[in-house]
Protein backbone atom coordinates (compact mmCIF):
# COMPACT_ATOMS: atom_id res chain seq x y z
CA UNK A 1 0.00 0.00 0.00
CA UNK A 2 1.31 3.41 -0.86
CA UNK A 3 0.63 6.63 0.97
CA UNK A 4 -2.37 8.52 -0.41
CA UNK A 5 -1.22 11.80 -2.00
CA UNK A 6 -3.80 13.81 -0.11
CA UNK A 7 -2.55 12.33 3.15
CA UNK A 8 1.02 13.43 2.29
CA UNK A 9 -0.23 17.02 2.34
CA UNK A 10 -1.03 16.73 6.03
CA UNK A 11 2.48 15.74 7.11
CA UNK A 12 4.19 18.37 9.22
CA UNK A 13 7.31 16.42 10.16
CA UNK A 14 9.00 13.08 9.73
CA UNK A 15 10.10 10.95 12.64
CA UNK A 16 12.36 7.91 12.63
CA UNK A 17 12.14 5.04 15.06
CA UNK A 18 14.55 2.14 15.46
CA UNK A 19 13.44 -1.48 15.75
CA UNK A 20 11.34 -2.25 18.85
CA UNK A 21 11.15 1.35 20.02
CA UNK A 22 7.85 2.41 21.51
CA UNK A 23 6.04 4.98 19.37
CA UNK A 24 2.91 5.23 21.47
CA UNK A 25 2.39 3.81 24.95
CA UNK A 26 -0.96 2.32 25.96
CA UNK A 27 -2.66 4.35 28.70
CA UNK A 28 -0.76 7.58 27.99
CA UNK A 29 -2.54 10.75 26.91
CA UNK A 30 -2.22 12.12 23.40
CA UNK A 31 -4.19 12.51 20.22
CA UNK A 32 -1.63 13.10 17.53
CA UNK A 33 -1.78 10.83 14.51
CA UNK A 34 0.98 9.37 12.33
CA UNK A 35 0.93 7.86 8.90
CA UNK A 36 3.50 5.15 8.18
CA UNK A 37 5.86 6.25 5.39
CA UNK A 38 8.25 3.32 5.60
CA UNK A 39 8.41 0.12 7.58
CA UNK A 40 6.00 -1.72 9.84
CA UNK A 41 4.41 -1.00 13.19
CA UNK A 42 2.96 -3.53 15.61
CA UNK A 43 -0.10 -2.57 17.63
CA UNK A 44 0.01 -4.27 21.01
CA UNK A 45 -2.40 -4.45 23.87
CA UNK A 46 -1.82 -5.44 27.47
CA UNK A 47 -3.73 -8.58 28.53
CA UNK A 48 -3.59 -10.79 31.61
CA UNK A 49 -1.67 -13.23 29.44
CA UNK A 50 0.95 -10.62 28.48
CA UNK A 51 1.29 -8.28 25.53
CA UNK A 52 -0.86 -9.25 22.57
CA UNK A 53 -0.17 -8.06 19.04
CA UNK A 54 -3.56 -7.12 17.62
CA UNK A 55 -2.48 -5.64 14.34
CA UNK A 56 0.57 -5.14 12.14
CA UNK A 57 0.40 -1.94 10.14
CA UNK A 58 2.42 -0.97 7.10
CA UNK A 59 2.98 1.89 4.67
CA UNK A 60 -0.06 4.12 4.27
CA UNK A 61 -1.72 2.97 7.50
CA UNK A 62 -2.44 5.35 10.35
CA UNK A 63 -1.13 5.06 13.88
CA UNK A 64 -2.90 6.74 16.80
CA UNK A 65 -6.12 7.65 15.01
CA UNK A 66 -8.37 6.07 17.61
CA UNK A 67 -7.56 8.57 20.36
CA UNK A 68 -8.27 11.44 17.96
CA UNK A 69 -11.67 10.27 16.78
CA UNK A 70 -13.21 8.87 19.90
CA UNK A 71 -15.35 11.29 21.80
CA UNK A 72 -14.64 10.27 25.37
CA UNK A 73 -10.97 11.05 26.04
CA UNK A 74 -7.59 10.86 24.43
CA UNK A 75 -6.11 7.97 26.38
CA UNK A 76 -4.18 5.66 24.09
CA UNK A 77 -6.00 2.34 23.82
CA UNK A 78 -3.01 0.34 22.63
CA UNK A 79 0.75 0.62 22.22
CA UNK A 80 2.50 1.06 18.89
CA UNK A 81 5.95 -0.49 18.56
CA UNK A 82 8.36 -0.28 15.63
CA UNK A 83 8.80 -3.62 13.84
CA UNK A 84 12.16 -2.90 12.26
CA UNK A 85 13.26 0.65 11.38
CA UNK A 86 10.26 2.89 10.75
CA UNK A 87 9.69 6.31 9.23
CA UNK A 88 6.48 8.03 10.30
CA UNK A 89 4.84 11.23 9.11
CA UNK A 90 3.31 13.30 11.89
CA UNK A 91 0.00 14.71 10.67
CA UNK A 92 -1.19 18.26 11.16
CA UNK A 93 -3.55 17.60 14.02
CA UNK A 94 -5.05 21.10 14.05
CA UNK A 95 -6.14 20.82 10.43
CA UNK A 96 -7.25 17.24 10.85
CA UNK A 97 -9.31 18.09 13.90
CA UNK A 98 -10.85 21.13 12.20
CA UNK A 99 -11.90 19.05 9.23
CA UNK A 100 -13.23 16.39 11.51
CA UNK A 101 -15.25 18.91 13.52
CA UNK A 102 -16.68 20.39 10.31
CA UNK A 103 -18.31 17.07 9.36
CA UNK A 104 -22.09 16.76 9.70
CA UNK A 105 -23.20 15.54 13.12
CA UNK A 106 -24.46 12.19 11.84
CA UNK A 107 -21.21 11.42 10.03
CA UNK A 108 -19.23 12.25 13.14
CA UNK A 109 -21.50 10.09 15.22
CA UNK A 110 -21.14 7.24 12.77
CA UNK A 111 -17.37 7.27 12.75
CA UNK A 112 -16.81 7.91 16.44
CA UNK A 113 -19.23 5.08 17.10
CA UNK A 114 -17.15 2.84 14.86
CA UNK A 115 -14.02 3.79 16.81
CA UNK A 116 -15.79 3.17 20.10
CA UNK A 117 -16.90 -0.26 18.92
CA UNK A 118 -13.37 -0.98 17.83
CA UNK A 119 -12.08 0.00 21.24
CA UNK A 120 -14.59 -2.27 22.95
CA UNK A 121 -13.99 -5.19 20.59
CA UNK A 122 -10.26 -4.86 21.17
CA UNK A 123 -10.73 -4.74 24.92
CA UNK A 124 -13.05 -7.73 24.83
CA UNK A 125 -10.61 -9.77 22.77
CA UNK A 126 -7.79 -8.78 25.12
CA UNK A 127 -9.85 -9.67 28.20
CA UNK A 128 -10.56 -13.12 26.85
CA UNK A 129 -6.92 -13.99 26.46
CA UNK A 130 -5.71 -15.55 29.66
CA UNK A 131 -2.30 -17.18 30.08
CA UNK B 1 -25.50 1.95 -4.73
CA UNK B 2 -28.23 4.15 -3.40
CA UNK B 3 -29.35 7.06 -5.55
CA UNK B 4 -28.86 10.32 -3.80
CA UNK B 5 -30.75 12.45 -6.33
CA UNK B 6 -34.40 13.02 -5.70
CA UNK B 7 -36.19 12.48 -2.47
CA UNK B 8 -34.29 11.40 0.56
CA UNK B 9 -36.48 9.26 2.77
CA UNK B 10 -37.27 10.85 6.13
CA UNK B 11 -35.98 9.57 9.43
CA UNK B 12 -38.21 6.81 10.73
CA UNK B 13 -38.55 5.58 14.29
CA UNK B 14 -39.14 1.87 14.84
CA UNK B 15 -39.95 -0.13 17.93
CA UNK B 16 -38.63 -3.63 18.52
CA UNK B 17 -39.59 -6.13 21.17
CA UNK B 18 -37.10 -8.10 23.20
CA UNK B 19 -35.35 -10.81 21.08
CA UNK B 20 -36.47 -9.25 17.75
CA UNK B 21 -33.91 -9.48 15.00
CA UNK B 22 -33.00 -6.00 13.69
CA UNK B 23 -30.22 -6.91 11.27
CA UNK B 24 -29.38 -10.38 10.00
CA UNK B 25 -25.81 -11.38 9.31
CA UNK B 26 -25.27 -12.13 5.62
CA UNK B 27 -28.15 -10.00 4.39
CA UNK B 28 -27.71 -7.02 2.16
CA UNK B 29 -28.85 -3.96 4.05
CA UNK B 30 -28.22 -0.26 3.82
CA UNK B 31 -30.04 1.30 6.74
CA UNK B 32 -28.22 2.75 9.72
CA UNK B 33 -29.89 2.77 13.12
CA UNK B 34 -29.39 4.94 16.14
CA UNK B 35 -30.44 3.42 19.45
CA UNK B 36 -32.89 5.81 21.13
CA UNK B 37 -33.80 3.56 24.04
CA UNK B 38 -33.14 -0.03 25.07
CA UNK B 39 -30.20 -2.32 24.44
CA UNK B 40 -29.12 -4.04 21.23
CA UNK B 41 -26.80 -7.04 21.08
CA UNK B 42 -24.43 -7.62 18.17
CA UNK B 43 -23.89 -11.28 17.34
CA UNK B 44 -21.59 -13.10 14.96
CA UNK B 45 -22.46 -16.60 13.84
CA UNK B 46 -19.84 -19.30 13.93
CA UNK B 47 -20.26 -23.04 13.66
CA UNK B 48 -23.99 -22.87 14.35
CA UNK B 49 -23.49 -20.76 17.45
CA UNK B 50 -24.24 -17.08 17.87
CA UNK B 51 -21.50 -15.30 19.76
CA UNK B 52 -22.23 -11.90 21.21
CA UNK B 53 -19.53 -9.39 20.34
CA UNK B 54 -21.05 -6.16 21.63
CA UNK B 55 -23.93 -4.53 23.47
CA UNK B 56 -25.06 -1.13 22.27
CA UNK B 57 -27.13 1.35 24.27
CA UNK B 58 -28.83 4.70 23.66
CA UNK B 59 -26.91 7.10 21.42
CA UNK B 60 -25.00 4.32 19.72
CA UNK B 61 -25.15 3.38 16.06
CA UNK B 62 -26.05 -0.01 14.62
CA UNK B 63 -25.33 -1.01 11.04
CA UNK B 64 -22.68 1.58 10.23
CA UNK B 65 -20.15 -1.01 9.12
CA UNK B 66 -21.96 -1.86 5.89
CA UNK B 67 -22.23 1.85 5.10
CA UNK B 68 -18.54 2.55 5.66
CA UNK B 69 -17.52 -0.46 3.62
CA UNK B 70 -19.50 1.07 0.74
CA UNK B 71 -22.62 -1.06 0.99
CA UNK B 72 -20.94 -3.59 -1.24
CA UNK B 73 -20.59 -6.28 1.38
CA UNK B 74 -23.22 -8.12 3.34
CA UNK B 75 -23.98 -7.43 6.98
CA UNK B 76 -21.02 -8.68 8.98
CA UNK B 77 -23.04 -9.35 12.14
CA UNK B 78 -26.60 -9.70 13.38
CA UNK B 79 -28.27 -7.19 15.68
CA UNK B 80 -30.94 -8.31 18.08
CA UNK B 81 -33.03 -6.40 20.63
CA UNK B 82 -31.95 -7.47 24.13
CA UNK B 83 -34.89 -5.60 25.60
CA UNK B 84 -37.70 -3.52 24.16
CA UNK B 85 -35.99 -0.98 21.95
CA UNK B 86 -36.72 2.18 20.06
CA UNK B 87 -34.45 2.85 17.08
CA UNK B 88 -34.20 5.75 14.68
CA UNK B 89 -33.57 4.54 11.15
CA UNK B 90 -31.40 6.64 8.83
CA UNK B 91 -31.52 6.01 5.15
CA UNK B 92 -27.93 6.02 3.90
CA UNK B 93 -28.88 8.52 1.18
CA UNK B 94 -28.96 11.10 3.96
CA UNK B 95 -25.28 10.52 4.61
CA UNK B 96 -23.87 9.46 1.29
CA UNK B 97 -23.18 12.94 -0.15
CA UNK B 98 -21.59 14.10 3.06
CA UNK B 99 -19.51 10.94 3.23
CA UNK B 100 -18.32 11.40 -0.35
CA UNK B 101 -17.30 15.00 0.31
CA UNK B 102 -15.34 14.05 3.36
CA UNK B 103 -11.55 14.49 3.06
CA UNK B 104 -9.89 11.26 1.87
CA UNK B 105 -7.87 11.08 5.04
CA UNK B 106 -10.94 10.71 7.28
CA UNK B 107 -12.41 8.06 5.01
CA UNK B 108 -9.13 6.16 5.03
CA UNK B 109 -9.00 6.29 8.82
CA UNK B 110 -12.56 4.99 9.04
CA UNK B 111 -11.69 2.21 6.59
CA UNK B 112 -8.71 1.16 8.67
CA UNK B 113 -10.81 1.09 11.85
CA UNK B 114 -13.41 -1.01 10.07
CA UNK B 115 -10.87 -3.61 9.01
CA UNK B 116 -9.51 -3.90 12.51
CA UNK B 117 -12.93 -4.16 14.12
CA UNK B 118 -13.85 -7.07 11.83
CA UNK B 119 -10.64 -8.80 12.85
CA UNK B 120 -11.22 -8.16 16.57
CA UNK B 121 -14.74 -9.56 16.32
CA UNK B 122 -13.35 -12.68 14.65
CA UNK B 123 -10.86 -13.01 17.45
CA UNK B 124 -13.61 -12.70 20.07
CA UNK B 125 -15.63 -15.38 18.28
CA UNK B 126 -12.63 -17.70 18.03
CA UNK B 127 -11.82 -17.25 21.70
CA UNK B 128 -15.44 -17.75 22.75
CA UNK B 129 -15.62 -21.09 20.96
CA UNK B 130 -12.31 -22.17 22.43
CA UNK B 131 -13.40 -21.26 25.95
CA UNK B 132 -16.65 -23.11 25.55
CA UNK B 133 -14.82 -26.27 24.50
CA UNK B 134 -12.47 -25.91 27.40
CA UNK B 135 -15.37 -25.58 29.79
CA UNK B 136 -17.05 -28.70 28.52
CA UNK B 137 -13.97 -30.81 28.87
CA UNK B 138 -13.97 -29.78 32.52
CA UNK B 139 -17.67 -30.03 33.24
CA UNK B 140 -17.24 -31.42 36.71
CA UNK B 141 -14.62 -28.96 37.81
CA UNK B 142 -16.39 -25.96 36.44
CA UNK B 143 -19.80 -26.82 37.77
CA UNK B 144 -18.53 -25.67 41.17
CA UNK B 145 -17.47 -22.30 39.84
CA UNK B 146 -20.32 -21.86 37.47
CA UNK B 147 -21.10 -18.36 38.65
CA UNK B 148 -17.68 -17.14 37.67
CA UNK B 149 -17.25 -18.86 34.38
CA UNK B 150 -20.60 -19.58 32.86
CA UNK B 151 -22.52 -16.37 32.97
CA UNK B 152 -22.83 -16.23 29.26
CA UNK B 153 -22.82 -19.79 28.07
CA UNK B 154 -24.87 -21.65 30.59
CA UNK B 155 -28.41 -20.63 31.24
CA UNK B 156 -29.98 -21.50 34.57
CA UNK B 157 -33.46 -22.90 33.99
CA UNK B 158 -36.10 -25.12 35.47
CA UNK B 159 -37.49 -27.08 32.54
CA UNK B 160 -39.58 -30.18 32.85
CA UNK B 161 -38.33 -32.93 30.59
CA UNK B 162 -38.76 -36.61 29.89
CA UNK B 163 -35.88 -38.93 29.17
CA UNK B 164 -34.90 -42.54 28.67
CA UNK B 165 -31.62 -44.38 28.29
CA UNK B 166 -30.85 -44.89 24.57
CA UNK B 167 -31.17 -48.67 24.81
CA UNK B 168 -34.48 -48.69 26.64
CA UNK B 169 -37.96 -49.30 25.07
CA UNK B 170 -39.11 -46.36 22.99
CA UNK B 171 -42.29 -45.75 24.95
CA UNK B 172 -40.45 -45.30 28.22
CA UNK B 173 -40.74 -41.79 29.67
CA UNK B 174 -38.87 -40.96 32.84
CA UNK B 175 -39.45 -37.49 34.31
CA UNK B 176 -36.61 -35.10 35.06
CA UNK B 177 -35.91 -31.43 35.37
CA UNK B 178 -33.25 -29.53 33.44
CA UNK B 179 -31.46 -27.09 35.75
CA UNK B 180 -29.01 -25.49 33.40
CA UNK B 181 -28.25 -25.76 29.73
CA UNK B 182 -25.62 -24.54 27.27
CA UNK B 183 -24.91 -25.28 23.64
CA UNK B 184 -22.67 -28.11 24.74
CA UNK B 185 -24.27 -29.67 27.75
CA UNK B 186 -26.84 -29.60 30.50
CA UNK B 187 -27.44 -30.32 34.13
CA UNK B 188 -30.51 -32.29 35.18
CA UNK B 189 -32.06 -33.50 38.43
CA UNK B 190 -33.96 -36.77 38.68
CA UNK B 191 -36.01 -38.24 41.54
CA UNK B 192 -34.68 -41.73 42.22
CA UNK B 193 -38.16 -42.91 43.22
CA UNK B 194 -39.31 -42.25 39.67
CA UNK B 195 -36.51 -44.14 37.96
CA UNK B 196 -38.26 -47.54 38.35
CA UNK B 197 -35.49 -50.07 38.05
CA UNK B 198 -33.22 -48.01 35.90
CA UNK B 199 -29.77 -47.27 37.22
CA UNK B 200 -27.85 -44.42 35.71
CA UNK B 201 -24.07 -44.35 35.60
CA UNK B 202 -21.56 -41.99 33.98
CA UNK B 203 -21.11 -42.86 30.32
CA UNK B 204 -24.81 -43.66 29.80
CA UNK B 205 -26.50 -41.88 26.94
CA UNK B 206 -30.00 -40.50 27.33
CA UNK B 207 -32.68 -39.35 24.92
CA UNK B 208 -34.14 -36.17 26.36
CA UNK B 209 -37.27 -34.31 25.26
CA UNK B 210 -38.21 -30.88 26.53
CA UNK B 211 -39.61 -27.60 25.24
CA UNK B 212 -38.29 -24.05 25.34
CA UNK B 213 -41.54 -22.55 24.12
CA UNK B 214 -44.97 -24.19 24.57
CA UNK B 215 -45.95 -26.84 22.02
CA UNK B 216 -42.52 -27.08 20.46
CA UNK B 217 -40.71 -30.22 21.51
CA UNK B 218 -36.94 -30.20 21.41
CA UNK B 219 -35.05 -33.49 21.38
CA UNK B 220 -31.46 -34.19 22.21
CA UNK B 221 -29.11 -36.99 23.12
CA UNK B 222 -26.66 -36.43 25.98
CA UNK B 223 -24.04 -38.46 27.76
CA UNK B 224 -23.75 -38.53 31.54
CA UNK B 225 -20.36 -37.19 32.63
CA UNK B 226 -20.91 -37.09 36.36
CA UNK B 227 -23.56 -37.98 38.87
CA UNK B 228 -24.09 -36.91 42.44
CA UNK B 229 -26.66 -37.16 45.18
CA UNK B 230 -28.80 -34.07 45.44
CA UNK B 231 -29.34 -31.99 48.54
CA UNK B 232 -32.85 -33.29 48.99
CA UNK B 233 -33.37 -36.95 49.68
CA UNK B 234 -33.90 -39.31 46.82
CA UNK B 235 -32.73 -36.96 44.09
CA UNK B 236 -29.64 -37.11 41.93
CA UNK B 237 -27.95 -34.47 39.80
CA UNK B 238 -26.55 -35.35 36.42
CA UNK B 239 -23.91 -33.45 34.49
CA UNK B 240 -24.21 -34.19 30.78
CA UNK B 241 -22.62 -33.32 27.47
CA UNK B 242 -24.79 -33.13 24.36
CA UNK B 243 -23.94 -35.82 21.86
CA UNK B 244 -26.63 -35.27 19.26
CA UNK B 245 -29.14 -32.63 18.33
CA UNK B 246 -30.89 -32.01 15.01
CA UNK B 247 -30.02 -28.73 13.31
CA UNK B 248 -33.50 -27.29 13.86
CA UNK B 249 -33.41 -28.13 17.55
CA UNK B 250 -29.91 -26.74 17.79
CA UNK B 251 -31.19 -23.51 16.32
CA UNK B 252 -34.04 -23.41 18.86
CA UNK B 253 -31.52 -23.94 21.61
CA UNK B 254 -29.41 -21.14 20.19
CA UNK B 255 -32.32 -18.74 20.29
CA UNK B 256 -33.31 -19.96 23.73
CA UNK B 257 -29.81 -19.29 25.04
CA UNK B 258 -29.81 -15.77 23.72
CA UNK B 259 -29.12 -13.49 26.67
Amino acid sequence: MTVNSQVLGYIVSEERFSDKSVIIKEGSIGDWVYVILKGRVKIKKQTSGGLLTIDILSEGNFVGEMAMLKQSNSTRTASAVADGPVVLGLLDSVRLLQEWEAQPARIKKLISNLIQNLEEATKKAADMIVE
Amino acid sequence: MTKTKGKIPPVVTLNYSKTDLIIKEGDYGVSIYEVISGKVGIFVESGGAEIRVAILGPGMIVGEMAFISGNTSTRSASARALENCCLEVWHPAMLLDAYKQMPDILRLIAGQALKLIVRMNKMVVGLSLKQEQLQDSQTQKLSDQRDDNRKFYRKMVSLECVFRPVNSPEDLELPGRIRDISKRGLGMTVKTSRLFNYILIPGDELFISTYFVPDQTVNMTAKIIWLKKGETDGAISLGMVLTHMDPDDRKRLGFFLMP
